[in-house]
């Protein structure tokens, strides 16, 4: 579960109504939107406010589509995020919000990159948000998602057993087009949908051959790897296309398995100043961290990819 | 049920309903303003306490302008829900 602060740039008044995910998305979202002058909002998120939804649908059911509150359902929607970061700050630009379930960040991404490619000058709140509750872990445990023993975060990967472990969370950006003092450069997003690990091979080695020809190597690989034996495949897969020299990296025993959860990946390595031990599965020869791969996907069939570039120095030799 | 007690739970109530976590029921005076300068409660408040009076009590409020009149204080509403109440 995300340990949530006491939010002290949300009024009260406004909090008491908020759900979780709308919650931890606003939270996210502060920091940036009140020090920066954003051209738009982009949000993804697979399910919103899925706790608000299913109590409104619950009510539907229980007082028979009488009379229902509306609280719920105003929180419910997977947009109120965005509209709320762009109602508190008075943000009346691009408000949008990508639902497209694993993929919903990528889309988010791909969103801003033409936006930006349109709009040189803008820049853009982007980021991903989705919450685990109640409803939603009893839903997806039913589905097979999670595991059924007990295991700890450090053990994830040790697990050959079906499912992972529940996670939730929210990360934002301020991205443009400007280089100075950038954290990081999002050279390309590629999405695909398959279950197939060969197509994933294919398609991660062409990605690859596209963005980074000739002399220059993936430094780093950080995947999404989860646990879970079903989707261990397609990451073995994708790590068979990097030499010695690339670093392997794993993320999602920090925040657990979530559909946005590649924004905590994107995340962390515009953050992360040097990997901790508890991160890397293969230490490669790479004396410096410039080219990272992100390689994620969600349930085994909704695949990600993303080319980050860190400016020199802003990371330790790992 | 006594008044007293009546109060009691409908203070409880409203701090469900409306989620007011920060409060206890002894944050809540009988005469305190529910709107406005009091509670600081709104719009989409007044919707969520017709549903509870609704729902807890039975009671049905079609008229607006009743609604002005009986959402006032906790002492307007606990004596309309005395009055009024059908279950």
């Amino acid at each position: 579960m995300a340990q949530e602060t006491i939010y002290p740039g949300i009024p009260p008044s406004i909090l008491r109504r908020m759900g979780k995910a709308v919650r931890m998305g606003i939270g996210a979202a502060i920091p940036i939107a009140q020090q920066n002058n954003v051209d738009g909002i982009i949000i993804g998120t697979a399910n919103g406010g899925m706790e608000d939804c299913i109590k409104f649908l619950n009510q539907i059911k229980d007082y028979d589509e009488g009379m229902l509150t509306p609280g719920n359902f105003v929180q419910s929607t997977p947009n109120a995020i965005a509209a709320q970061i762009g109602l508190l700050h008075k943000n009346k630009g691009y408000n949008i919000t990508h639902v497209h379930r694993g993929l919903a960040f990528e889309n988010a991404l791909l969103d801003a990159a033409m936006l930006l490619s349109e709009n040189p000058h803008h820049q853009y709140l982007l980021g991903g948000v989705d919450e685990i509750s109640d409803y939603n872990y009893n839903i997806d445990w039913l589905d097979g998602c999670f595991k059924k023993e007990k295991i700890s975060n450090a053990e994830l990967y040790n697990s050959n057993s079906d499912g992972t472990i529940a996670g939730e969370g929210a990360a934002m950006f301020l991205v443009n087009n400007n280089s100075v003092n950038a954290v990081a450069k999002i050279n390309a997003v590629q999405t695909l949908h398959t279950t197939n690990e060969e197509d994933v091979r294919q398609a991660l080695k062409q990605f690859l051959q596209q963005q980074l020809p000739a002399a220059q190597q993936t430094d780093l690989l950080l995947t999404g790897e989860n646990g879970d034996a079903r989707q261990s495949k397609c990451y073995i897969a994708a790590e068979s296309l990097f030499d010695s020299h690339t670093t392997i990296a794993r993320f999602k025993h920090l925040c657990g398995e979530f559909p946005t959860a590649s924004a905590i990946a994107l995340w962390l390595v515009c953050y992360l100043k040097k990997l901790p031990q508890h991160m890397i599965k293969r230490q490669g020869t790479a004396s410096a961290v410039r080219h990272i791969i992100i390689c994620n996907n969600y349930r085994g069939l909704q695949h990600g990819f993303m080319h980050i570039t860190l400016e020199q120095g802003l990371h330790n030799s790992i | 049920m006594e008044k007293e007690q009546l109060k009691q739970q409908l203070k409880e109530q409203i701090i469900q309903f409306l989620n007011l976590t920060n409060l206890t029921p002894n944050d809540i005076k009988d005469d305190e303003p529910l709107f406005g300068e009091g509670l600081g409660l709104d719009s989409i408040d007044s919707i969520e306490l017709i549903v509870l009076l609704s729902r807890e009590y039975g009671i049905t409020i079609e008229d607006p302008k009743e609604g002005r009149k009986i959402l006032v204080d906790i002492n307007t509403m606990t004596d309309y829900i005395i009055g009024h109440r059908t279950k």
